[in-house]
Order: C-alpha cells, then structure tokens, then sequence
C-alpha cells in the first residue's frame, strides 16, 4: 500500500516536471506562414497561458489584450498552427522577448513568399478548449521542409538540469554521511548507556526492598 | 522594475546555491584527506595531533585553490546565460 502510493506520487512528480518543462523549453516547428495579424483578445481564466500584465505588449487591460498572432501551415499542407506573438517580459518564462513587433514584421516579411519555408521557434501548448496558443520567440527562414535541426538549446539546459539533480543528490547524500549519520551513532550511543544507566538504577532499587520481597516469597506456599 | 526584481530573486537564490555547494565541496575535500592519511601505509602509528594537522594543511591549500575558485561560476554561468538569452532572442 505504502509502496503504491510511494511509487504513485514519484509518477506524478515526474509527470509534473516534464510537462513544465515540455511547455516551457523552446521547440521549432518547420512551417509556411499564411497570415498574420491581431486581434482583441479575451483573457480570462485562462492567463496562466499568456504572459502576465506587466510585459508592455501593449495597451492592456484585465480583461483584454490586443494580440498579435502568426499562421501557419505544416509540410503537410492541411495541419495548421495558430502562433501568438507576444512579450514575454522579465519573470517566467526567461526567454527576454520584448521584440515581438519586429518579430511580426518578419513574420509579415516572408510570408510574401508563398514557398518560403520558416523555423518558427516557440514555447507553449495549443489548447483550444481554453484558448491557449504557443507564444513565437524567433522566425528564421530554411531551405526546405525537410531541414533537420539540432535542438542544442535544449540539449544544453537538460544536461545543465541533469547536473544539478545529479549535484543536488551528492549534496544530499554526503551530508548524511558526514552530518546525519555521525547524530544518529552519537545518540544511539547515548540512547544505550541511558539503557544501561537504567538497568544500573533498577538493579540498584531491587536493593533492599527486592530483597525483602524475595526473602518474604520465600514463606509463601509453593503452588 | 521588473528586471531588479528578477535580479533579486536571482541572486538570492544562487546565493543559497553558493553556500550549499561550497559546504559541499569542503566536506568532499576534508574527506578525501582523512582516507588519503588514513588508507597511507606510512602513517600507520602516527598520533592524531599530526592528522589533524595534515588535514587543516590540506584544508588550507583548497580554500587558495582553483577549485574553490571555480565555485564563482555559480554566478557567472546563469548572468551570462541570461544576457546571452536577451541577446539572441532580441538583437539577432
């Protein structure tokens, strides 16, 4: 049972890290631009998919945000991704984009060339239930839809991040060795000579009394 | 403002990390000193007032040494990943 629910929450905790991490690190989608443009934008309950107010987009309010979106299309010719374009601003996620009308002037730019193949790079989901769209961080065109790319950013922060779990363990485990287990014989140590003590002490009041009561126990009847 | 703050928060943060992993990185060196003296054929015998001094010696040497150096990088490793981030993220 315990094991179950142990092996449980290390499932969910796992869960929760790589879902973060799978909408916060960057990706690249290979793609056609068709359109771009803004539109007013309703945020409601679902701001924890845009960025938070004070990223200067532009005029913004609580209840609605004037946001720039980018569309495209897949090599595939009929799936399609639905980009916004906004800031990001100094706290999460750390990509540092204040650059987001230049970005759609570029995105504008190559989508006059109706072959023009881009690498979009973006982070977040496309959630349509509660209007989530991934947020645009940088358009570069490439020669073709079957460029391959190497995702070294993410190569490097994983790894980064792998260290630190790695360090994070050795850190833990030398100070038990050096700090924790030392405690632990220390007060076992004392734990067995306050044992000892107290063995000493009821031999001690066996003393007279005991002796008493073993010598009057000794007039009882055998049974 | 928003930069101070995250600044702040950052440097807070990473300020914690340097303590941690420079603690840990004593612990390691002490360590390594005591099972150095102690697996030492030739120091078989040798009274504990010399260990101790051997350690404190060794002890001495790491806090002047590259390696304790290299513990800076806790800082300059996330400073620099981050103005790199503004950089290509905005200029490029």
């Amino acid at each position: 049972m315990w094991t179950k629910i142990k092996w449980g929450l290390r499932i969910l905790a796992v869960l929760v890290v790589g879902l973060f991490l799978h909408y916060t690190l960057p990706q690249r989608d290979i793609v056609r631009i068709v359109d771009t443009g803004n539109r007013i934008t309703q945020i409601g309950e679902n701001w924890i998919f845009y960025s938070i107010e004070d990223t200067g987009t532009g005029a913004e309010t609580n209840t609605t945000r004037d946001i720039r979106f980018i569309d495209a299309v897949y090599p595939d010719g009929s799936s399609v991704m639905v980009y916004r374009n906004e800031d990001t601003g100094w706290f999460w996620p750390p990509y540092f984009k204040w650059d987001s009308s230049t970005l759609q002037a570029e995105a504008a730019n190559l989508r006059r060339d109706a072959t023009q193949w881009v690498a979009i790079t973006h982070y977040g989901w496309r959630i349509p239930l509660v209007s989530a769209f991934p947020n645009a961080v940088s358009i570069s065109p490439v020669e073709g839809p079957d460029v391959t790319l190497i995702p070294w950013v993410n190569i490097v922060l994983l790894t980064l991040l792998a260290f630190m779990a790695f360090m994070a363990r050795r850190m833990w485990l030398q100070f038990r060795e050096r700090m924790v287990d030392p405690a632990m014989v220390d007060a076992g140590e004392t734990f067995d000579a306050m044992g000892a003590r107290a063995e000493a002490a009821r031999k001690e009041a066996r003393g007279f009394f005991g002796r008493s009561r073993a010598w009057v126990n000794t007039w009882r009847a055998k049974k | 403002m928003g930069w101070l703050r995250l600044a702040f928060v950052m440097y807070v943060a990473l300020t914690i990390i340097y303590f941690l992993t420079s603690i840990y990185s004593r612990s390691v060196r002490r360590e390594k000193l005591e099972k150095a003296w102690d697996t030492d054929p030739l120091k078989e015998g040798v009274q504990s007032a010399e260990r101790t001094v051997f350690i404190d010696v060794g002890m001495q040497a790491y806090e002047k040494g590259l390696k304790k150096r290299l513990l800076w990088l806790i800082y300059v490793v996330p400073t620099v990943g981050f103005l790199t981030t503004i950089y290509f993220v905005n200029w490029h």
